[in-house]
């Protein structure tokens, strides 16, 4: 299985898990907007530009409704059944199927896509309040394990990278999150800090909620990381640490073969063996 | 005075026959387990020779045993508390497995199974280690019977102290004569590696001084293999846990004597208690080279002496070991009769097996003569068309010892820390014994001459007679006197019986019920 298709699994059941995880009945019972926010916000903005998919704003003009109605029920379906605009918006984002909204009737599907068509509620995605530089710091000592999570929960760094020269550099086993705040946003980024969609990640923060005031500073930091990273300078240490370590090996082994130069060479019946016939 | 028990060993050099048959008794009870398959707690080399661990003997290689600084304390040579702990994570003389040799089998099964071919199969030797086909290079006894002198005899580390021209002289053809030299754990009075163990897992039983290592502690630092100079301390590969000889501990608090003793052939060995005094280690250990001997024999005290006696009853030495220790054999080679030397004292380990020295290569002289003695003999006596005669007479009385084929000088090396007249002394007793023994039972020798030898090695008619007993006619219990083993009074230092009296032992804690 090569990255992509890896990534691709991932986001699909990420996106799958995150359906299925949210409490149904209260969708069923909001309202658009909440519907919204609560489901399609983490891949999709209104007139905040491209997430993991489109931006929605004006979908309603562009498509017609039985036509999101079918592909929202069933992006799949559609797609294998070669619907051109559907395998278009397939192939510009990555291949990236988007889950079936099995638990969305019609009804709420129309609700969602009148909440659409209104420019979601003011034109643009909800707007959270900017983060104070305090929790901005806070995020940050969260996202390196300096300040614990309150429900123990590792730190993000365990296995998220970030370019920002405050921060020590974390692992390499999930996404570089340098620009998250970019891809999913705000609401996103919160959304998936609440509930991870990720089998992975939901597996590690299931018995260790991110609280939500941990959850904004994270949001606070990762924005700021977003906003800076075009101006950080990540040290690259390049063949330095190779060289840097092959020095430092030289100088110990010269050092133990002076303080153990006294030490038994070898067998003391060497000149024997050598002389030896050997079968080989 | 601090009087405690040991349980010390005697081997008379001169009756051993070289034929293994102790080291096959030891490895079958003790070393047939995995990772210790090249262990041999009792082994048989052959002298001159390396020995096993080849050159053990050379301390220059091994740093094995204490050695004696300006200030005249004695600090271990390549071990202990400074030395140990910088070179804990690699200790650097340690002997590795080819200085003992890898250890192998044959793969026999391939003799039946082999598939129809063009050759005969063959059984390959196979590594017990790697479990690889390997080459043979060494066993456990290559240089036995001095083959390979080139390589192993001409290395013999007690040669070093020898000129050029003494050690050519001692490998000319017609002189060449060798020994063999068995050698278990010499259960130390002063022993290295128990000072050297890090993890303190070695440890010397009160009751009988043998020196065991506790598997349960040992952490495989392997000091103590450094340590020990006579290399009888082994590491176990597979367990990683170091073993040495545990002189049978379990068959001696049975009664029985160690397992190698009881199946010597030759009945060189000889098992019993000596009573030595602790306060005394250090000093004598600390001794300068030549005094190391008599100070090493000055610690084993008198068992018939009652301040001895009443000193060992306050340290709570059982009136049995007590009564051990004075028919002990070992108190009779050693202090009665002055016969036997420990190995390499200068090690200063204080080892408690002793060695009564090899007489018969020394005996005995090759010279040319005129061939008159020939027409004395028996028709039917085998004669050599040659002139030259294997000379044992004793005519000159003590010529013989310092022309002896092995030089005093090496035998000093070995056995008395290069004293050349303690080593003299001790062979000519064993010399003594004999012309005694001639003059009893062949009688071709004067009995003036006699007294003259007996006078001159302080020995008298009844020693000679008892000296002779011991070393030709001893039985079983004579040889080993074993101490019984009072395993009631360990335990009752470790618990008090009163506490369990009447709730355990034979019959029944509760009443018996019958039926449903």
């Amino acid at each position: 299985m090569n990255l992509k298709t890896l990534w691709r699994t991932l986001v699909a059941g990420a996106a799958l898990a995150l359906v299925f995880s949210l409490d149904v009945g209260s969708a069923q019972a909001a309202g658009g907007d909440q519907k919204f926010n609560s489901v399609c916000a983490g891949c999709h903005s209104i007139g905040g530009g491209k997430r993991v998919g489109p931006d929605l704003k004006g979908v309603t003009d562009r498509r017609s409704e039985a036509w999101l109605l079918k592909f929202i029920k069933s992006s799949q379906t559609m797609i294998n059944s070669g619907d051109p605009d559907a395998v278009k918006v397939f192939n510009e984002y990555n291949k990236t199927p988007m889950p079936d909204m099995a638990q969305f009737s019609e009804a709420d599907i129309k609700e969602i896509l009148e909440y659409i068509k209104g420019g979601g509620g003011g034109g643009a995605a909800p707007v959270m309040a900017p983060a104070t530089p305090a929790e901005i710091k806070l995020g940050g000592e969260l996202f390196q394990g300096i300040v614990r999570l309150k429900n123990g929960g590792a730190a993000c760094n365990s296995c998220h990278h970030v370019t920002n020269d405050a921060v020590i550099g974390g692992g390499v086993l999930a996404k570089d999150l340098t620009e998250v705040f970019t891809r999913v946003g705000g609401t996103g980024v919160g959304a998936i800090l609440g509930k991870p969609p990720f089998p992975v990640m939901e597996a590690a923060y299931k018995d260790a909620p991110i609280t939500p005031e941990e959850s904004r500073a994270l949001v606070g930091f990762l924005q700021d990381v977003d906003k800076k990273r075009a101006m950080q300078t990540p040290k690259d240490y390049g063949n330095q640490l190779v060289l840097g370590g092959t020095g430092m090996f030289i100088v110990l082994m010269g050092l133990y073969s002076f303080a153990w130069r006294r030490r038994k060479p070898g067998p003391v019946n060497q000149a024997i063996f050598d002389r030896q016939v050997k079968s080989q | 005075m601090d009087i405690r028990a040991q349980v010390s060993m005697v081997f008379h050099l001169d009756k051993c026959i070289g034929c293994h048959t102790c080291s096959i008794a030891c490895k079958n009870i003790w070393t047939d387990r995995k990772g210790v398959e090249y262990q041999w707690w009792n082994n048989v080399e052959t002298k001159p020779g390396t020995g096993y661990p080849g050159k053990w003997e050379d301390q220059d290689i091994y740093k094995g045993g204490w050695e004696r600084g300006d200030d005249g304390k004695i600090h271990l040579k390549g071990a202990g508390k400074g030395k140990g702990l910088a070179n804990i994570f690699h200790n650097p003389y340690l002997p590795s497995v080819e200085d003992y040799y890898e250890p192998f089998t044959y793969n026999y099964l391939n003799l039946i199974e082999a598939p129809p071919g063009d050759d005969q199969p063959t059984a390959r030797p196979v590594s017990l280690i790697t479990g690889e086909p390997m080459d043979v290079q060494m066993g456990p006894n290559w240089d036995d019977d001095l083959s390979g002198t080139p390589d192993y005899a001409r290395n013999d580390p007690n040669l070093k102290k020898l000129s050029p021209a003494e050690q050519e002289a001692m490998f000319q053809l017609e002189r060449m004569a060798f020994f063999y030299l068995p050698r278990i754990c010499n259960h130390c009075l002063n022993p290295g590696c128990v000072a050297s163990c890090p993890s303190g897992a070695i440890y010397k039983r009160g009751e009988d001084g043998v020196v065991l290592i506790n598997q349960e502690v040992c952490r495989a630092w392997r000091m103590c293999v450094t340590a020990c100079p006579y290399k009888k301390s082994y590491y176990n590969w597979h367990s990683g846990k170091s073993e040495k000889c545990i002189l049978c501990y379990p068959r001696m608090e049975a009664g029985y004597a160690p397992a190698c003793m009881h199946s010597c052939v030759g009945r060189i060995r000889y098992l019993g208690v000596m009573l030595y005094d602790a306060d005394k280690i250090e000093k004598t250990a600390s001794m300068p080279e030549n005094e190391l001997i008599n100070a090493h024999l000055d610690i084993i005290q008198d068992p018939f002496d009652p301040e001895v006696i009443a000193a060992a009853k306050k340290n709570g030495v059982p009136d049995s070991t007590i009564k051990a220790a004075q028919n002990s054999p070992t108190y009779k080679f050693v202090k009665e009769w002055g016969m036997a030397l420990p190995l390499h004292a200068e090690f200063r380990t204080l080892p408690m097996l002793f060695y009564v020295p090899p007489l018969l290569p020394v005996m005995a002289s090759v010279t040319e003569t005129d061939g008159a003695q020939k027409s004395k003999l028996n028709p039917i006596a085998k004669t050599w068309t040659d002139n030259w005669l294997y000379d044992t007479s004793t005519e000159e009385l003590w010529g013989t010892i310092e022309q002896s084929r092995f030089p005093l000088k090496y035998m000093a090396s070995m056995f008395t820390a290069g004293d050349e007249k303690a080593m003299a002394e001790r062979l000519k007793k064993l010399m003594a014994v004999r012309i005694y023994r001639r003059w009893k039972t062949v009688g071709d020798i004067d009995e003036a001459k006699v007294n003259q030898v007996l006078k001159d090695t302080h020995l008298t008619k009844d020693e000679c007679e008892s000296i002779y007993y011991l070393t030709s006619l001893a039985k079983f219990n004579d040889r080993f006197v074993v101490p019984p083993a009072h395993r009631e009074q360990a335990i009752e230092m470790l618990e008090f019986t009163g506490d369990v009296k009447g709730s355990t032992g034979f019959g029944f804690r509760q009443k018996p019920e019958r039926g449903m």
